[in-house]
């Protein structure tokens, strides 16, 4: 596991905070994670249903269970990645490299970095109907801005591509991701990619 | 990404061309190729000894097994 010192920024008075992101977790810190996050989400699911907040307000990866995923870490196409700050992990993200490839028309067929799962503490989600403003802010960009710098590392070229989640698409395209419709295989979510410029342009800024 | 380690690969011509022909083709350098190719080796192997099958989808959306052997 390689390491890089980086910072997030705690969102009570938006103070750059240093942490470190790790490349190259092994399958037993997927479970650790979970065994850390697990109690915050079911906190956060009580608090929901308790307050009758309706389903389209609810965090999208309130589900998720990062030790189902420790098995996909066995494969070389796989790469786990995990921020920690304070002793804690603040976010976490699985890529692949084989299983998909460039959609982009100028692209169409060349390997990508392929962002299958990416999220932040449960902690740090900000939950307007139950006031939770979550503590730690740009664990997102650090992590996605991995997967390009990884998109660059592979000779990729800081292709990267991904499935956004509904309230995550304005995000990713502000990153300078191109969405290319809707994907019926993947719960219909909308397809995103980022080509070498944008990439270029992305990792600049 | 993680310590790197070097080792001598000995190819026919043919192969070699076919190496540097994917590796015009997708952008890559010789060493990506090999490392892709042995990542989806690795996939293919894995859902195989499973007892998974190995299918190709055409354009519209036609299924063909790929026979492995």
């Amino acid at each position: 596991m390689s390491e890089r010192p980086i910072e997030i920024i705690r969102r009570e008075g938006e103070i750059h905070v240093p942490a470190i992101v790790y490349d190259g977790l092994k399958p037993a810190d997927l479970v650790l994670i979970e065994r850390a996050w697990g109690p915050t989400r079911l906190r956060l699911l009580q608090e929901l249903l308790g307050r009758d907040v309706p389903r389209s307000e609810w965090p999208e990866s309130l589900h998720w269970d990062w030790s189902r995923k420790a098995d996909e870490l066995r494969y070389l196409e796989a790469t786990g990645f995990g921020i920690v700050c304070e002793r804690e992990w603040q976010g976490v993200m699985l890529t692949k490299t084989v299983s998909h490839v460039a959609q982009l028309p100028a692209e169409k067929g060349r390997p990508l970095v392929y962002v299958d799962y990416l999220e932040s503490a449960p902690w740090n989600w900000r939950i307007r109907p139950l006031g939770q403003e979550g503590q730690y802010k740009a664990v997102g960009t650090v992590l996605f801005r991995e997967a390009v710098r990884q998109s660059v590392k592979e000779g990729f070229h800081g292709r990267v591509g991904l499935h956004a989640l509904p309230k995550a698409e304005e995000f990713y395209r502000r990153c300078g991701l191109t969405p290319l419709g809707r994907d019926r295989r993947k719960q219909n979510l909308t397809y995103f990619e980022l080509g070498p410029t944008e990439a270029e342009g992305f990792l600049r800024d | 990404m993680a310590e790197k380690r070097t080792m001598t690969l000995n190819l026919t011509p043919t192969e070699m061309e076919a190496v540097e022909e994917l590796a015009r083709r997708k952008q890559l350098s010789k060493t990506a190729v090999i490392r892709q190719a042995l990542r989806l080796y690795q996939i293919v192997d894995a859902r195989m000894e499973k007892g998974d099958k190995l299918f190709f989808e055409d354009s519209a959306e036609k299924k063909a097994e790929v026979m492995m052997i």
